[in-house]
Order: structure tokens, then C-alpha cells, then sequence
């Protein structure tokens, strides 16, 4: 387990970082050498599903693969007898070193690439396959290409949805009902996206189940420590991270800063990220610098700071574990899922953020501030009103880690293997009954 | 500070009950396991682990669980595990672990059993 122990004015210390949890498969690894006849108990006891899982992976930078990579780990952590795979969707141009975890690659653009992998997953002891689905990451018109791969399967699959619009086109709105047709289960991540799936696309209930983004296991720790150690300390720190693109509208933010460094001289904004890869390739840095052009135009820069790579984990934990507040300035009010937003949550911070689908689900109920879109004002009076009162502050941070317990990756794993169990549960019986009825038929 | 996790120990028809209150995750494990050996290093190979006031336990959890029972049945042991929650016997029927730790709703009920089973090994 690897610690990153601080301690708060000499009192018990504690961890920043997230320790590792491998524990179980570990265990039993251990076993194989040590008490064969109490693992071969385990091995014959324990469940195992084999399960697929198509979409981006790291190191692919998105926030899919993040994502996927999360949601493979946490799941591989309780079936130490089943082996994980990824059917990993890159460009054709990109070279990424995966893991061996990555079994199959599908080149986007390249339409056979997804009968192949189907093929493949078909030919494999692979159990259920789990699709990420975000237009973007597959080639076609709108991402259809995927709907090849789930044609072409002969295995369950169940797509969690990472975007459902709230006005799509034609082409959207098909891709999504015939994706929602070919899976046993379509998973959302907040109750909102299924509401419109069933009134927007017409897409059954019964189909649709809701499980949350996951958030790493972080117990909350003092917010003082953590800043005296990333040598911040005695600074009242913002924050807002992830891959920077103009969505995430981090000028409102950048704009509300001078009110608040008026009330607070020892402020400081953290934008913690790079530029988001297709955004680069798209335009360069030049959003980045549109923001930095205007740090200097507002005299702030011993007030706002970028850092502009990727960030790990670790790293992401310990800057969320500085943070006073979490601010997410996004801009697009359909957005229904945010896994940066996630993570500040499961870490209990204070968090202001415009009212998107997905903020103002989670948000509710006191676990954060909504304030209007593009509104550096209503950013400022949301932030002073938190800085003002630590026991408003408090009390909010209280109820966004409570909230975010129960959506640690560990709880959302056993969700997501709770569905492949009812998934092959009910294919094997349906499976089992058409077998039942073609014997049936053989003897007439 | 302080970790989400409260651990006591008391007998019940002569064998240990560790009572669990909170959350047995990565951070707090090894105050489990600590509890676990400490019962079957003082003799006690068959242990109750009463996971009522469990809200939540990982995979670090069960690992230590699965440490525990290697320790408990090289000395002839089990490890029952106590729970009424929904959503911690899911954990255990998901992972298939229920068929390993006989799980029980009562914690006298499970302790008998240990016992019972210690006294058919005698």
C-alpha cells in the first residue's frame, strides 16, 4: 500500500493518496501457494464472469477510458477467477502501448475492425460484453459502426450511456434506439437520462437501469495538511480539473476571480489538466491561452495556476483532498454525466457548479451551490458565501461525501456485476426455454 | 484521523465475536486482520464476524476475510460472518464468497454453530 502520510498540528496521521485494494485477488493468489486445497475450495465456490469491455483505454486520454480502466479494476477486484478484457477503440494513426489487459483493438474508422472484434469476443470465453458508448469514440455516421459489432455478437451485451441528448438528430436518435434494441440493458448514471431515453427516443423502462459514476475510495482528510504539503499552504484554494476544452467555461470562473481575491487576498484558482487531446489537435492551445491572455489582463496571476499535463490519480486526489471549493463552470446545460464532478464529490468538498443534468442531480439536496450559466457574479457570491461561513461549508462537505460513499467504485462494481449476473441469469433461461421448445417442436 | 471503522470483541457461547461498525475498506483492514489473529493466536481458531453495523466493505475487505479464514482453518476453524444488510449479502452473493463464510442473520445462532461444529471436531 503506498501512503502519503502528513500530519494535521502533530495529531495522528493519515493518508492523502488512495491505497491499493488488490486485496482479495491477492488473497487468493497467495492461496495457490500456500493452501492449494482452501483455493481450489474458493476457486470452485466463487463466481466467475468473464466479462468484455469495447471503448477507449488508457493510455488513450478521454475521459471513456478513464473511465473504462476504472470500472475494469474495480470490477476484477472481487472475480479473481475470471479474466477481464478490452476491445480497445483507437485511430488508425494511433500507436498506444496498451496493456495485455487489451485483448483486441478496433480501428474507429475501419468497419470490418468491429465485425472482427465481435468475432473474436464470439470465439472467447468471454461471458457478457459491456459497451461505453459516447457518439464520438466510434467511426460511422453518428458512431454506428458499433451497432455492427453488437449485430455480429453472439454474447449479452449492456451499453452504458456516457451522453444522451436532450434534442438529437435523426441519426443520433436511431443510433441510440437501435443500440438500446440490440443490448439486454442500457445502464445511465443519472434519473434524469432515463426519463428522456423513455420520452425523447421511445426506449422501453424495462430496458433501461440506472447505476452511478463511480468515485475513488478517499477518505476525507484535513484540507490544511494536504495544502501544507503541496507547499500551498495558507492559500484558500479553488479548483477545477480534467481535460480543457471551452466547454467547461473555466473564463466565468477566471472572471469571478477578482471579487473574490478582493474578500480573500490569499485565494488561489487551481486548473488542473491538459487540453483535451482532440481539442489540440483541433485548435492547438488556444483556449489555454485565451485563459492565460486574460490572468494577465485581470492582474492575477499570483492568483489563478495551470497545470497543464494529465494527472494521476494520485495526483488528482490530492489536489481535490487542497481543495476549499470545487468549482465546474460547465456550459452545456444537456450534460448528464461529469466525472470530474464525481470525483470532488466522493472526495466531500464544497462544490459551486451551473445547474447541467448532471450537477443538478447530484447537487441536490444541500450537497452543493448551482449558479446560473456564464455568470462570473453569481461564481463570486456562491464562493465568499462558502469561504464566509465554515459551518455552511461544512455541513456541505459532510453530505457530498456521504453521497459519494455510497458511488466509490467499489459499491458501483458490485452494481455492474449484480446486472451481468441478472443478464446471464435471464439469457441462459431464455436460451434454455428456446431449447425446450425446439425439442418440443422435434417431437411433434 | 480517525478511520471508519469500530472494532470490538466479546465471546458468545465461547467463541470470539468481532462486532464491525462502519466501513471495512483499504484504509481499515488491517485493524480487522489484527483482531482476527489476535482471536485465533489466543486459541480461538472459529470465529464469529458480525457485519450488522457494516455499511460498507470492499474487496480489501473480503481479501482480509479470505486471510483470516486461511489462519482460522489451518488450526481446524471456521469464519461465520453475521449480516442483515441487503447490501452487504450481495456483496457476498455476487462474489460467491456466501458459499465460503456460512452467513447468518443472528449472531447467537451463528456462534452456537461454531461451537457445535468445534465440539463434533473434539
Amino acid at each position: 500500500m503506498r501512503t502519503d502520510k502528513a500530519r494535521d498540528d502533530g495529531r495522528a496521521p493519515y493518508q492523502v493518496e488512495v491505497p491499493e485494494e488488490y486485496v482479495l485477488r491477492d488473497e487468493v493468489r497467495w492461496l495457490q501457494a500456500e493452501d492449494n486445497k482452501l483455493f481450489r475450495f474458493l476457486k470452485e465456490a466463487m463466481n466467475k464472469t468473464e466479462a468484455a469491455y469495447v471503448a477507449t483505454y488508457p493510455p488513450s486520454e478521454c475521459g471513456i477510458a478513464t473511465f473504462t480502466q476504472d470500472l475494469v479494476t474495480a470490477i476484477a477486484k472481487y472475480t479473481p477467477f475470471s479474466r477481464p478484457t478490452v476491445v480497445a477503440v483507437k485511430r488508425r494513426e494511433e500507436i498506444e502501448p496498451y496493456g495485455k489487459i487489451v485483448r483486441c483493438q478496433i480501428l474507429k474508422d475501419d468497419r470490418q475492425s468491429y465485425i472482427d472484434a465481435a468475432r473474436y469476443l464470439n470465439d472467447s470465453t468471454v461471458d457478457i460484453v459491456s459497451i461505453q458508448h459516447e457518439y464520438g469514440i466510434f467511426g460511422g455516421t453518428e458512431g454506428d459502426y458499433i451497432l455492427d459489432l453488437i449485430r455480429e455478437l453472439k454474447k449479452p451485451a449492456v451499453a452504458t450511456l456516457h451522453t444522451v441528448l436532450h434534442s438529437p438528430d435523426p441519426n443520433q436518435k436511431r443510433v441510440l434506439q437501435d443500440l438500446a434494441e440490440l443490448c439486454q440493458v442500457i445502464v445511465v448514471m443519472v434519473r434524469t437520462g432515463r426519463q428522456m431515453l423513455i420520452d425523447s427516443y421511445g426506449i422501453e423502462p424495462r430496458k433501461i437501469t440506472m447505476i452511478q459514476h463511480g468515485v475513488p475510495n478517499v477518505h476525507r482528510v484535513s484540507t490544511a495538511a494536504v495544502t501544507r504539503a503541496l507547499g500551498i499552504a495558507d492559500r484558500k484554494v479553488l479548483s477545477t480539473f480534467g481535460l480543457i476544452n471551452r466547454g467547461k467555461g473555466i473564463e466565468y470562473a477566471i472572471e469571478a476571480m477578482p471579487r473574490i481575491v478582493a474578500k480573500y487576498p490569499n485565494v488561489l484558482y487551481l486548473v488542473l489538466g491538459e487540453t483535451h487531446p482532440g481539442v489540440r489537435a483541433w485548435e492547438g492551445e488556444a483556449y489555454r491561452n485565451e485563459l492565460l491572455d486574460m490572468v494577465r489582463r485581470l492582474k492575477l496571476e499570483n492568483h489563478v495556476r495551470f497545470n497543464n499535463r494529465f494527472l494521476s490519480l494520485d495526483e488528482l486526489v490530492r489536489y481535490l483532498c487542497a481543495t476549499d471549493v470545487y468549482v465546474t463552470p460547465y456550459l452545456n446545460k444537456d450534460q448528464i454525466v461529469s466525472g470530474t464532478l464525481a470525483y470532488a464529490l466522493g472526495c466531500g468538498k464544497a462544490i459551486v457548479s451551473t445547474p447541467y443534468l448532471y450537477a443538478q442531480e447530484v447537487l441536490g439536496e444541500g450537497r452543493g451551490v448551482l449558479v446560473d450559466f456564464r455568470s462570473p457574479d453569481a461564481v463570486a457570491d456562491a464562493v465568499i458565501d462558502l469561504l464566509e461561513d465554515p459551518t455552511k461549508k461544512e455541513r456541505m462537505e459532510s453530505l457530498a461525501y456521504k453521497y459519494g460513499r455510497r458511488t466509490a467504485w467499489f459499491n458501483v462494481a458490485i452494481d455492474y456485476l449484480d446486472l451481468f449476473h441478472r443478464v446471464l441469469l435471464r439469457t441462459r433461461a431464455e436460451k434454455a426455454l428456446r431449447q425446450d421448445e425446439v425439442a418440443a417442436e422435434a417431437k411433434k | 484521523m480517525e478511520m471508519d471503522l469500530q472494532i470490538r470483541t466479546r465471546t458468545q457461547e465461547g467463541i470470539p465475536v468481532i462486532q464491525l461498525s462502519g466501513e471495512v475498506d483499504a484504509y481499515t483492514c488491517s485493524r480487522f486482520r489484527d483482531a482476527m489473529i489476535d482471536a485465533i493466536e489466543q486459541g480461538h481458531p472459529s470465529i464469529v464476524v458480525s457485519m450488522t453495523d457494516v455499511e460498507y466493505i470492499d474487496s480489501s475487505g473480503l481479501g482480509t476475510l479470505v486471510g483470516g479464514l486461511k489462519r482460522s482453518s489451518e488450526k481446524g476453524g471456521r469464519i461465520a460472518v453475521v449480516c442483515n444488510s441487503s447490501q452487504i449479502r450481495k456483496v457476498f452473493e455476487i462474489t460467491g464468497l456466501e458459499k465460503v463464510f456460512p452467513l447468518f442473520e443472528d449472531e447467537t445462532e451463528a456462534a452456537r454453530e461454531l461451537a457445535a461444529h468445534g465440539r463434533r471436531r473434539e
